[in-house]
C-alpha cells in the first residue's frame, strides 16, 4: 500500500492510502482507522485502485481544531476529492466512514456517483436507541463491534499496530476521539433533514446483529434515499465488511458493476 | 493553614444492596425509584444546618459544589445552596466549587450569579470553576468531551473579563458570540473574586492556573497519600513556571473523623465510611471517562482522571474500616492522631487550605455535628499556625466590615398576620 500526504488549503494535511489497479473508489474507513494489513480494502483492491484517505485527528487530534461540525467535515472530504482530482466517485464508507460517505453525497451530490453505506451511523430514533458506544471502557469496545464479542485473527493484533500499551492506548484514544467529535451524544447531526439531497445510486448494508445500527435506522436511510438498496447480512454485527467479507465484497462488486452498465 | 467544610450531600438511603441491583450510583441510577423527595426535604435542611453549624464552629469557609445525575451529590445547583447560606451566615467565607462553565450558555450566566452571590454575601464569594467530571457533563449534559475544555476555558476567560471590564464589549468566541456583554450586578470584591480550580491531575491544568493566578484545589477521595504525586506534579508546574511557591495557592480535600480514641473514632465513622466507599462510591467504569475528556497529553502520561481512576481501583471490592485508614482515605482517630497525620499532610503536600469532608456517607446528623465541633475545638488551633509566615493571596479581600443580617424592617409584623 502507497502513502502520500495531500496539502490542503488552511494548512490541512490528509494522509492518502493506494493499493490496486483500475478505476478509483474511494474507502472511508471505520473506527479501527487504516491498517496495511486491513482485509476489506484488499478484497476491494482486486480489480479496483482503492483510494483510503485517514479521517481528520486519527493521525493528529488537533487536525480537529478547525473541523468543527459535520458541514466542516463534508467540506474537507470536498476540497480533498478536489485535489485528487476525484469526480463522479464510486464511495464506499464503514461505520463512521458511511456517515461521512452520506454527509459528502448529501453536501456536494454531483461528486458521488455510487454510495455504500456499510454499518451506516449517523441516524437515530428515540423509540428504538442504539447502545452507547462511548461509555464503557476503550477495552471493551469489542464487546459491542463484533458478534463474538472478540475481533476477528486478522484484526486483533496486525501487525502495523502499535505494539507498545501506552502508544495503543494513544492510539485507540485518539481515534475514538476523532468520532465522538461527530458522534456525542448520540449518532445524529442532522443527517436525515440532508438525504433528500443524495442523488448517488446507493446501497445499504448491514450485518443483522448489529446493536449499534438498529434495523429501524436502516429503514429509515433506505426509505429517506431514493432509490436505495439493501442488504442484510446474517450472522454478523456493527464490523460485518470484516465479519462475512466474501458476501460483502461481491455484494459491492455486483452494485458497483450495475453502475458501470447503466451509465 | 485555612479549614474550610465541605459538603458534597449525599443521599443516604440507598438500598443495601445498591451495588448490585444498579450499576452506577452517576448518570443513570433511576432517580424516581430511588430518591425520596419527603425525605429529600428533611435531608436538605439537616445538610444546611450543618454547613451553618460550621461557620459557628469557626471554619474559615463553608463550600459547596455541583454534580448531576448523582446519588451521593444532590446539589446540581451549588449557586442555590450559596444563596440560602449566604442570607443565613455573616462570616465564613462562601466557597462555590463550583460551577462547570461549558454547562452554561451563555457563561455570562455564571458572571451573573456569582455576582449575586458575592453581593448578598457581602464579599464572602470564592468563585470555583471545574471542568466538570465525565459523568457530570459529557454523560449526564450531553457535553461533547472533545471540546469541552476548550469551551470551558473560554468560558471562564469570558467571565473574569466581564467581572473586570469598565465598559460593556463583544466577545465573537469559539462557543459563545455575544453583542453586548454587560452583566449586571458587578461583584463587590474587585477586579474579581478569588478564582479556585478543582481539577484532576491534568497538566494543562496546573499550568493555566499558575498563569492566571487561579488557586488549583485536588479533589479526590482517596487521601493525601494516594493524592501527594498529583499535588507534586502541581507544585512541579509552580517551581517551572517561576511562580512563588506560596502553599495557599493549593487546595486539598481531605475526610476526617475525629473522636474520643481511635476506637472510639472506628464505632462512630466506619459505617458511613463504608456506606461512601463501598456504596455511594459505585461508578459503572464506562462512565469514568470519555473520549476526548483527558488530553492527548495526559492520556499519554497515563494520568487518567482521578474519579475514573479511582472507580476501576476499587471495582468489585469492598473496602474495610482498616483498609480505608490504612490507605488515608479517611484521616481518623483521636484528637493527637489527626493532628499528627494533618501535620504530616502539610509536611508533604504544603497545601495551604484544606477542604474537610466531616460528613460522609450516611453519617447522621448528630454524629456529624459532633465531628464538626470535635475537629474544630481540639484540632484545629494546633494546625492554624502552619504555612503562616505566607499570605494568602486567594482570599477574599474586600469583604465588607458589616454583613447585614436577615431582619423585619424595624421589628415590624405584615398587619394580616393579626387579622
Amino acid at each position: 500500500m502507497k502513502v502520500e500526504t495531500i496539502m490542503l488549503a488552511g494548512d490541512r494535511s490528509v494522509r492518502v492510502y493506494r493499493i490496486g489497479k483500475g478505476a478509483p473508489l474511494v474507502w472511508l474507513h471505520g473506527p479501527h482507522g487504516i491498517r496495511a494489513s486491513d482485509p476489506v480494502i484488499a478484497a476491494l483492491a482486486k480489480n479496483r485502485e482503492v483510494i483510503a484517505p485517514l479521517a481528520p485527528g486519527f493521525a493528529d487530534a488537533d487536525e480537529l481544531d478547525d473541523i468543527r461540525d459535520v458541514r466542516d467535515l463534508a467540506l474537507h472530504y470536498d476540497d480533498l476529492f478536489e485535489a485528487l482530482d476525484l469526480d463522479a466517485i464510486d464511495l464506499v464508507g464503514h461505520s463512521f466512514g458511511a456517515m461521512i460517505a452520506a454527509e459528502v453525497a448529501a453536501h456536494v451530490p454531483k461528486r458521488v456517483r455510487s454510495l455504500t453505506l456499510i454499518s451506516p451511523l449517523g441516524m437515530w430514533r428515540d423509540d428504538d436507541p442504539a447502545p452507547d458506544m462511548f461509555a464503557r471502557p476503550a477495552a471493551a469496545m469489542d464487546q459491542i463491534l463484533w458478534k463474538d464479542g472478540a475481533a476477528s485473527a486478522a484484526m486483533m493484533n496486525p501487525a502495523d499496530e502499535p505494539a507498545d500499551p501506552v502508544e495503543k492506548a494513544v492510539a485507540t484514544a485518539q481515534a475514538l476521539t476523532a468520532v465522538a467529535k461527530f458522534l456525542w451524544p448520540l449518532p445524529d447531526r442532522g443527517l436525515r433533514r440532508r438525504l433528500h439531497r443524495i442523488t448517488a445510486k446507493t446501497l445499504v448494508i448491514r450485518g443483522a446483529d448489529d446493536a449499534l445500527v438498529p434495523a429501524s435506522s436502516m429503514e429509515d436511510l433506505v426509505a429517506g434515499i431514493s432509490g436505495a438498496m439493501r442488504m442484510t447480512v446474517p450472522g454478523a454485527a456493527h464490523m460485518v465488511p470484516y465479519e462475512a467479507l466474501p458476501d460483502v465484497a461481491a455484494r459491492i462488486e455486483r452494485h458497483l458493476t450495475e453502475i458501470v452498465l447503466a451509465a | 493553614m485555612k479549614f474550610h467544610w465541605f459538603h458534597l450531600m449525599p443521599y443516604p438511603y440507598l438500598p443495601e444492596d445498591f451495588k448490585e441491583r444498579y450499576p452506577s450510583v452517576w448518570v443513570d441510577p433511576p432517580a424516581n425509584e430511588l430518591y425520596d423527595p419527603v425525605k429529600g426535604h428533611d435531608l436538605y435542611h439537616d445538610y444546611l444546618d450543618q454547613l451553618e453549624f460550621a461557620e459557628q464552629c469557626g471554619y474559615d469557609g463553608i463550600c459547596v459544589n455541583e454534580h448531576h445525575q448523582n446519588g451521593y451529590g444532590l446539589m446540581p445547583s451549588p449557586n442555590l445552596m450559596a444563596a440560602t447560606l449566604a442570607r443565613r451566615t455573616s462570616k465564613a467565607k462562601i466557597i462555590v466549587l463550583g460551577n462547570s462553565v461549558a454547562l452554561y450558555d451563555p457563561p455570562t450566566r455564571v458572571a451573573e450569579e456569582m455576582a449575586m452571590l458575592d453581593v448578598l454575601s457581602g464579599g464572602r464569594l470564592i468563585a470555583g470553576f471545574p471542568v466538570g467530571t465525565a459523568m457530570d457533563t459529557a454523560y449526564s449534559y450531553g457535553a461533547n468531551p472533545t471540546t469541552l475544555r476548550d469551551k470551558y476555558r473560554e468560558g471562564v476567560e469570558l467571565i473574569v473579563r466581564a467581572w473586570k471590564e469598565r465598559r460593556p464589549f463583544s466577545f465573537n468566541g469559539k462557543y459563545t458570540q455575544l453583542r453586548y456583554v454587560n452583566p449586571w450586578p458587578t461583584p463587590i470584591q474587585t477586579p474579581r473574586p478569588p478564582v479556585w480550580i478543582p481539577g484532576g491531575g491534568s497538566i494543562e491544568t496546573w499550568e493555566w492556573c499558575v498563569k492566571n493566578d487561579f488557586l488549583y484545589a485536588y479533589l479526590t477521595y482517596f487521601g493525601y497519600q494516594s493524592g501527594l504525586p498529583v499535588i507534586n506534579g502541581f507544585w512541579e508546574t509552580v517551581e517551572r513556571l517561576g511562580a512563588e511557591m506560596n502553599p495557599y495557592r493549593a487546595g486539598f480535600l481531605q475526610f476526617v473523623g475525629v473522636a474520643d480514641s481511635d476506637a472510639e473514632a472506628e464505632r462512630l465513622y466506619a459505617e458511613p465510611a463504608q456506606y461512601f466507599y463501598n456504596r455511594c462510591f459505585h461508578v459503572s467504569p464506562g462512565y469514568g471517562n470519555a473520549p476526548g475528556y483527558s488530553s492527548i497529553a495526559t492520556v499519554r502520561k497515563g494520568v487518567l482522571s482521578a474519579v475514573g481512576k479511582a472507580a476501576s481501583e476499587l471495582k468489585g471490592q469492598a473496602l474495610t474500616w482498616k483498609e480505608i485508614v490504612d490507605k488515608g482515605c479517611i484521616v481518623a482517630g483521636s484528637p493527637q492522631t489527626v493532628i499528627d497525620r494533618l501535620n504530616d499532610m502539610a509536611d508533604q503536600m504544603r497545601v495551604g487550605h484544606v477542604l474537610l469532608l466531616c460528613h460522609f456517607g450516611n453519617m447522621s446528623h448528630e454524629t456529624t455535628l459532633y465531628n464538626t465541633e470535635r475537629f474544630a475545638r481540639d484540632v484545629m488551633p494546633k494546625l492554624r499556625h502552619r504555612f503562616s509566615d505566607y499570605e494568602d493571596k486567594w482570599w477574599p479581600k474586600d469583604t465588607l466590615p458589616n454583613i447585614r443580617q436577615p431582619s423585619m424592617p424595624g421589628g415590624r409584623r405584615p398587619s394580616m398576620a393579626a387579622e
